[in-house]
């Protein structure tokens, strides 16, 4: 990461502790963080954008109450903690930056933990996000890699090119998560390809699909990391390059795909830079189940919980056309869903070789 | 039965007869395997077993104290006089383990003719009958006279002056104790100027006893005084020894109403009570019928026609000359066995009463000494020292208040400093259950005392007003208390434990234990059903047990408000406090951002929260306060009427000004709201079991408590 971006994060920090200490000391008043709310009744569907984008709702974090004087502490601490990690001009993930913070608070009668668990901790990193205006990546904190990539793309990451396509019938990289330091150097595939489960990537890989049709493979190995966002966006908007994503026929896999699509509630202050509105999500359908007779030993039925979800999704604005709504009344209707590994009763290779195709076909990227 | 019992016994008496026979030539041999028959007097008996009445080794010292107070209630209590009792235990000759016990009661005193006796001769006692009473038997008196008598040549000195007899007269005695007969030595009219008895009436007596006094021994010597003045609150009580004067206040001049005796209930009969009925009534006309119906309670005489006739008796039921046999007898106690009664009533139990109980608790005259504390501390393991640790710092906060207004002379003494400390606890409460336990009626009286000076947890037993300080872990109270589950306070175990145990690493199983409440019961029965001998500690008999827990249960119905809202408050004062220590971690980050050390921030930031945070309280306390302070006289709403009434007959002006004149309008004030609460549930309440709720406001003034606080004078000069 660039020193001027590291320097301009440790500003910016200084800044702030800087406004709370003359707050106290010289002006004897409450000082307050101003933050954005992050949550679902602070998330808005921007029809401009086709994404979701934060509210207008502000929190104010500031130790005038009990409740809050741990909050309160817990966002310093942290920042802190990111300008320590930058002054030392290292590199931690989310779980090191809550290791590094950890302590007790209060006496031997009153003891308690500074946080409960990773989550608060999580919570203060993007408290930090927000305070600074700077993602996490930009100041070097990051999360466990976990989404992959394969096919024709070459990445810099720091000085050492790395070529995705080297072994790609057998092997997929890792997309590294500290993106500050990663850059795209090369893109020769004529369409992205996002599957929800790296289980599936293996074996649509194997099977060859990636020369036969000159695409690059990606997962998110469930629900995707922003570092996989993040590719998924520039390969599209940057690179031209049209992404189809597969996800399992239920809400849950819905939801996953059409979090490259969308976004998300939880991350909606960063979806400028997380979400691609292009993305076509082509599978798998709830229809599918029927037309690719999938038998029914395969299928599985439906909890409270995906009909609820399903149901709420059916409200969603980004969902109001023809051909999703029918595709979720079909499913409220059967209340059946059904996993792309199902595909595997056909046969290993039907999913690459005859559903993948069909689909892509269809929409005329092959 | 009755022929059973008596033919083991015919027979040996058979083998005894058929031995001198067999065995006369050989006449030391004869003499070897004779076996003489001697009739013991009572008082050699009972000074060879001494242990059945508990005067054993260490507990010698302890049982006497134990006897004279109880006999001194038990006079006053007969006449309703109100006690005052002069209580002295100090070393005498400290060589030969000697001291001097002295005891003055204003009670009815012995007439001069029977005091001897009353005094010296074993099973002598004036109270053989169906009540309850402290003393039952007879002995420990005359324990305390055969003693002395035994152990020391010194007279026991007897000074009384009896209700009949409005002279007070002296005597010398001693116990012959191989005849059960006192030696009277000395015998005189005492003029008025050498008067050793103030009153109209009383009783004095001093005597020598040989014993040693183990500290274990002397605390529960302490504790039984302590914990008599508790239920015995109308009972003035100096207590003098070695460590000096103890003095328990009369704190009210109602007596609970006296045990009147009563006629056995027809179910207990048996036949030896049969017989004395009949023999009693032999000399006068009157058909057995009548002599039921006269010498049993609950039996009309319709009802003993019946039981007369429903025994198959063969006479003419008008004819009052007829000598009955045992065997016809018998057959009247069996049907009587059968037949159904109506309940035995309680007018020969004198329980202490709501009134005087919740008195006795509200003002709770304790003996505290500094060293039991220290020692304790070190005794005991690592785990419970932060405990007394704790313990100890607060009294020694409350310690050096009395020592910088009170005397002086006793800082820097090296010998433990006793003291009487007056506990005054937050609230009070009280139930009670009436049953039949050990086929005789029995009252349970329970009581609670919650937080105010009380720290720490403490089961009290009585059993007919008498303290039980030994054998705690096997008594019924025991299990009631670990059984009846703390829910029932409105708290969690968890809560309790995190709220208010003082060690938090504490680990004892009851979790009851880390509150701070006294629990009391109090057992009246004239067959308390003791687990052993010693009478020290009771058995779960029947449903003594299940009225116990019943009565516990209604006990933490009854504090659980006053719980719940110390637990609401202690919940946001350790979360007030959580601040202090985030603030460190604030200032840290900044200070460790900005590079800089401002000292002013941590000073500027802490006051800066304290003034907000003080500016909002966490609860609406303050609303409330009006509310209850314009619509109510402070105290009317929180003290159920009966007992308020109660109070102001019962507690002399002073005292009641303590009790009820509010001095902190805000404690008052929510405890009202919550009491008026109360009181429409307890007005609502099953009648049998009575219940009230007292609220007593703990003075804030640091004088009062030094004036409860007597301080001790040490009684040897040098």
């Amino acid at each position: 990461m660039s020193s001027e971006k590291k320097n301009e994060v440790i500003l910016i920090i200084k800044k702030i502790m800087k406004k709370i200490s003359e707050d106290v000391v010289i002006q004897k008043q409450m000082p307050i963080l101003d933050l954005p709310k992050i949550g679902y009744d602070n998330t808005v569907w921007s029809n401009e954008k086709r994404m979701l984008t934060i509210g207008d709702k502000k929190i104010e974090v500031s130790p005038d109450s009990v409740k809050k004087i741990p909050t309160f502490a817990q966002y310093l601490v942290m920042a802190n903690a990111v300008k320590k990690l930058l002054d030392e001009d290292m590199e931690s993930t989310i779980r090191g930056m809550y290791y590094a913070t950890l302590s007790n608070v209060g006496d031997e009668k009153n003891k308690q933990k500074f946080w409960n668990n990773q989550d608060n901790s999580d919570d203060a990193i993007k408290a930090v996000e927000l305070l600074t205006g700077i993602p996490r990546e930009e100041f070097s904190v990051t999360s466990k890699p976990k989404g992959m990539i394969s096919g024709p793309i070459k990445l810099r990451v720091g000085g050492d090119i790395i070529d995705c396509n080297l072994g790609s019938r057998s092997t997929s990289q890792l997309i590294p998560t500290n993106i500050g330091d990663v850059q795209i150097e090369d893109v020769k595939a004529d369409f992205v390809m996002v599957v929800e489960k790296d289980t599936v990537l293996s074996n649509i890989r194997k099977s060859g699909f990636i020369q036969k049709y000159n695409a690059i493979l990606m997962t998110g190995s469930g629900e995707p990391d922003r570092a996989t966002r993040i590719m998924v966006k520039k390969l599209n908007e940057s690179w031209n390059k049209p992404v189809v994503v597969f996800a399992d026929a239920d809400p849950w896999g819905l939801g996953i795909a059409l979090r490259y699509k969308i976004g998300s509630e939880s991350l909606s202050y960063d979806s400028d830079r997380l979400v691609t509105p292009n993305a076509q999500v082509l599978g798998m359908m709830f229809s599918d189940i029927y037309e690719y007779n999938i038998p029914e030993v395969a299928r599985l039925t439906a909890t409270d919980e995906d009909i609820n979800r399903a149901n709420d999704m059916k409200k969603k604005p980004w969902l109001q056309d023809k051909k999703w709504q029918k595709e979720l009344n079909l499913f409220l209707n059967k209340k059946e869903k059904c996993e792309l590994d199902a595909f595997f009763k056909h046969g290993f290779k039907y999913l690459a070789e005859t559903y993948l195709p069909q689909k892509l076909r269809q929409i005329g990227l092959i | 039965m009755y022929l059973k019992s008596l033919n083991p016994a015919s027979s040996v008496l058979k083998k005894d007869e058929q031995k001198p026979p067999i065995n006369t030539q050989q006449t030391a041999k004869m003499d070897k395997h004779k076996i003489i028959y001697n009739k013991k007097a009572e008082s050699e008996f009972f000074v060879d077993n001494s242990a059945l009445a508990g005067f054993t080794g260490e507990r010698i010292l302890y049982m006497a104290v134990r006897e004279l107070i109880e006999n001194a209630l038990d006079s006053c209590e007969l006449f309703s006089i109100l006690p005052s009792i002069k209580i002295s235990l100090k070393t005498f000759d400290q060589s030969n383990d000697l001291w001097v016990l002295d005891c003055e009661d204003n009670g009815t005193g012995i007439s001069s003719d029977k005091l001897p006796v009353a005094v010296c001769s074993f099973l002598t006692s004036a109270k053989y009958m169906e009540k309850q009473q402290r003393g039952l038997f007879g002995v420990g008196l005359k324990m305390v006279a055969a003693f002395s008598t035994k152990d020391t040549d010194f007279p026991i000195k007897v000074w009384s002056k009896s209700m009949e007899e409005s002279d007070e007269y002296y005597y010398e005695l001693r116990t012959d104790i191989g005849t059960n007969k006192p030696i009277v030595l000395l015998k005189k009219q005492v003029n008025k100027s050498e008067s050793h008895i103030d009153g109209p009436s009383g009783f004095r007596i001093r005597v020598v006893l040989r014993a040693r006094l183990v500290p274990i021994t002397k605390n529960k010597i302490y504790d039984y005084v302590t914990q008599t003045s508790i239920v015995n609150p109308y009972a003035f009580i100096t207590f003098e020894t070695d460590d000096g004067m103890f003095s328990f206040d009369r704190r009210t001049s109602i007596m609970p109403t006296p045990a009147k005796e009563i006629l056995p209930h027809p179910s207990d009969m048996d036949l030896q009570t049969l017989k004395k009925a009949i023999s009693k009534h032999s000399g006068q006309k009157i058909t057995l019928p009548k002599i039921l119906c006269y010498s049993f309670q609950k039996l009309s005489y319709e009802k003993a026609k019946e039981i007369i006739s429903n025994s198959d008796l063969d006479f003419d039921l008008k004819d009052t000359k007829i000598s009955f046999s045992e065997h016809d007898l018998i057959k009247i106690v069996n049907i009587c066995k059968k037949t159904k009664f109506q309940n035995p009533n309680t007018d020969h139990l004198s329980p202490i009463g709501q009134g005087i109980l919740t008195i006795g608790m509200m003002s709770e005259y304790t003996i505290v000494s500094n060293k039991n504390i220290e020692t304790t501390s070190s005794d005991n393991n690592k785990r419970d020292a932060m405990m007394v640790n704790e313990a100890k710092k607060l009294n020694h906060d409350k310690e050096d208040k009395n020592f910088s207004k009170t005397e002086t002379s006793n800082i820097g003494a090296s010998k433990p400093n006793f003291s009487v400390r007056v506990l005054q606890p937050v609230l009070t409460a009280y139930t009670s259950r009436t049953g039949i336990i050990n086929n005789r009626p029995t009252i349970i009286e329970t009581g609670l005392a919650y937080g105010g000076d009380i720290n720490s947890f403490k089961l009290y037993r009585f059993a007919n007003k008498i303290p039980l300080l030994y054998d705690e872990g096997s008594d019924v109270a025991r299990e009631v208390v670990s059984e009846v589950e703390i829910n029932k306070l409105g708290i969690t175990k968890k809560q309790a434990k995190e709220q208010f145990s003082t060690n938090k690493e504490s680990k004892r199983d009851r979790v009851i234990e880390v509150l701070p409440i006294h629990i009391f019961f109090h057992i009246c029965s004239t067959k308390i059903p003791y687990k052993t001998a010693g009478k020290e500690s009771i058995a779960s008999e029947g449903e003594l047990k299940s009225y116990m827990k019943s009565c516990l249960s209604e006990l933490y119905r009854k504090l659980s408000t006053q719980i719940r809202k110390e637990l609401k408050l202690k919940e946001a004062e350790n979360k007030m406090k959580l601040y202090k220590h985030y603030l460190p971690f604030i200032v840290g980050a900044i200070t460790d951002s900005l590079g800089i050390k401002n000292s002013n921030l941590d000073d500027s930031f802490s006051s800066l929260i304290e003034k907000h945070l003080t500016k909002k309280p966490p609860t609406g306390v303050g609303d409330d306060d009006n509310v209850v302070n314009n619509s109510e006289p402070p105290h009317s709403g929180f003290v159920p009427k009966s007992s308020l009434s109660l109070s102001n007959k019962a507690v002399d002006l002073e005292k009641k000004k303590k009790l009820t004149i509010s001095k902190n309008f805000k404690d008052i004030g929510d405890k009202s709201i919550k009491n008026t609460e109360l009181n429409k549930t307890l007005s609502n309440s099953s009648s049998n079991s009575n219940a009230s709720f007292v609220v007593s406001d703990k003075p804030k003034e640091k004088e009062r408590r030094h004036k409860n606080d007597k301080k001790i004078k040490n009684s040897k000069k040098n």
